[in-house]
């Protein structure tokens, strides 16, 4: 509640909150998202850089049993109403189904411990053809030492597999102030192997494109929805179908 | 011409205690800063960025700071501020962040984007504003916000609240 007025405060035009959904235990439902407007009565806030904040919701899926991905493929009216879907992959073979065949939007990468699995170059290569990215924490490495070895090892085996195209840099933020700027961030993305580009890249337009991704993938397949861009306002106007091939899946 | 040339980091200090206002002093800044780059990139980290690494101007009320290294190591520097975490004074630990604003070679350079930035600070705090009297005193400050000559380094708007 109180970490979204930081975020607006510091620079950031869009958030999206993330529910978590843990398959270890009992069988879950997927509850239905929260709605920004429920949590935020004065939610158009206007901002001094941009003009409008977007929040959106996300949902993280922890999986580490194929069976769990059935849910993904499920009708489950619940599973549209988010924006962006992410995948968790625990094992090297679920990493290969996530990058491949499953309809997300993020594939997260594991930062608080020893990857049991190395990345390789065929999935990897797939996830970036179909429009998929890849998502790094950076608060665990703020908190804590040990963390930050771990975050640090395992994002730059991911740059040297995908030589740093298709990354998203993101926080896990509980507090308010574990929350960064977007030009640190960027910053941090320099400790991670990006390069300066890249990195600014992380932060802004992968993100964009993330949220695009995520848009089509709710409305019917195969349509690129064109978005009007001047600089300052952060409405979208849908769409002319456009001619263009969308790359995400069929 | 041979000349040392040196970056210098204009940042801003976010926190919840409206305490740790008060308590921003340069030497805390300089040892938290220092803190930071010695646990990010270690002993040979802090060597290069204290070279020549100042604070430089430091405003209380708003929380904004300006540092100073060399052009050489700055990016080790830019990369250690994310991990600063809470600066901490006669045994008084205050939970914050710094926020980076802008990068330039040169003190005026820095100066021209502050006075920009807080500009565009003030017409935010303008929006919220409740009362008709601080409404006024906020337009008053906006227009005589300038960069004039005399002024050495400090920015020279009036801040009205320092609740930023």
């Amino acid at each position: 509640q109180n970490i979204l007025p930081v975020c607006f405060s510091v620079g950031y035009s869009a958030v999206a909150l993330n529910h978590v959904i843990d398959f270890k235990e009992k069988k879950q439902e997927i509850v239905k998202p929260v709605s920004p407007s429920e949590l935020f009565p004065s939610l158009p806030i206007v901002q001094g850089t941009t003009k409008r904040i977007k929040v959106l919701t996300r949902l993280t899926l922890v999986v580490s049993d194929p069976s769990h991905c059935n849910l993904l493929r499920s009708t489950s009216a619940n599973i549209r109403l988010y924006d962006i879907i992410a995948v968790f992959p625990k094992t090297e073979k679920l990493f290969h189904i996530a990058c491949t065949t499953l309809d997300v939007d993020l594939v997260c990468i594991n930062v608080t411990e020893k990857l049991p699995f190395y990345f390789r170059r065929p999935p990897v290569n797939m996830a970036i053809d179909r429009g998929i990215y890849f998502e790094l924490l950076y608060t665990p490495a703020i908190k804590d030492s040990t963390m930050r070895r771990y975050t640090i090892s395992n994002a730059i085996s991911l740059m040297q597999v995908c030589k740093g195209k298709n990354i998203v840099i993101s926080s896990a933020a509980e507090r308010a102030l574990e929350l960064r700027g977007p030009y640190d961030v960027a910053n941090l993305g320099l400790l991670f192997g990006l390069s300066e580009g890249e990195a600014k890249a992380a932060v802004s337009t992968n993100c964009r494109a993330t949220m695009l991704h995520g848009e089509t993938r709710k409305s019917a397949c195969g349509v690129v929805y064109t978005v009007k861009k001047p600089r300052k306002v952060e409405e979208e106007e849908t769409a002319v179908p456009a001619c263009k091939k969308a790359k995400t899946q069929a | 011409m041979v000349r040392f040339k040196n970056r210098y980091v204009l940042c801003e200090v976010v926190s919840e205690d409206p305490r740790c206002r008060q308590c921003i002093e340069d030497r805390t800044l300089g040892h938290a800063v220092r803190d930071a780059i010695a646990r990010v990139h270690g002993d040979y980290g802090l060597a290069c960025c204290s070279i020549s690494f100042t604070v430089k101007y430091l405003n209380a009320y708003t929380g904004t700071v300006l540092l100073r290294c060399r052009k050489d190591s700055y990016r080790l520097l830019c990369s250690a501020l994310p991990f600063v975490r809470y600066l901490e004074n006669r045994a008084q630990r205050y939970p914050c962040f710094l926020n980076t604003l802008h990068v330039g070679g040169t003190v005026r350079t820095c100066q021209k984007f502050l006075i920009q930035y807080n500009r565009t600070q003030l017409l935010r705090l303008l929006q919220n504003c409740s009362n008709e009297e601080e409404r006024q005193c906020i337009q008053k400050s906006l227009l005589s916000c300038s960069l004039t000559e005399e002024q050495s380094q400090s920015g020279d708007e009036e801040e009205d609240d320092g609740t930023e």
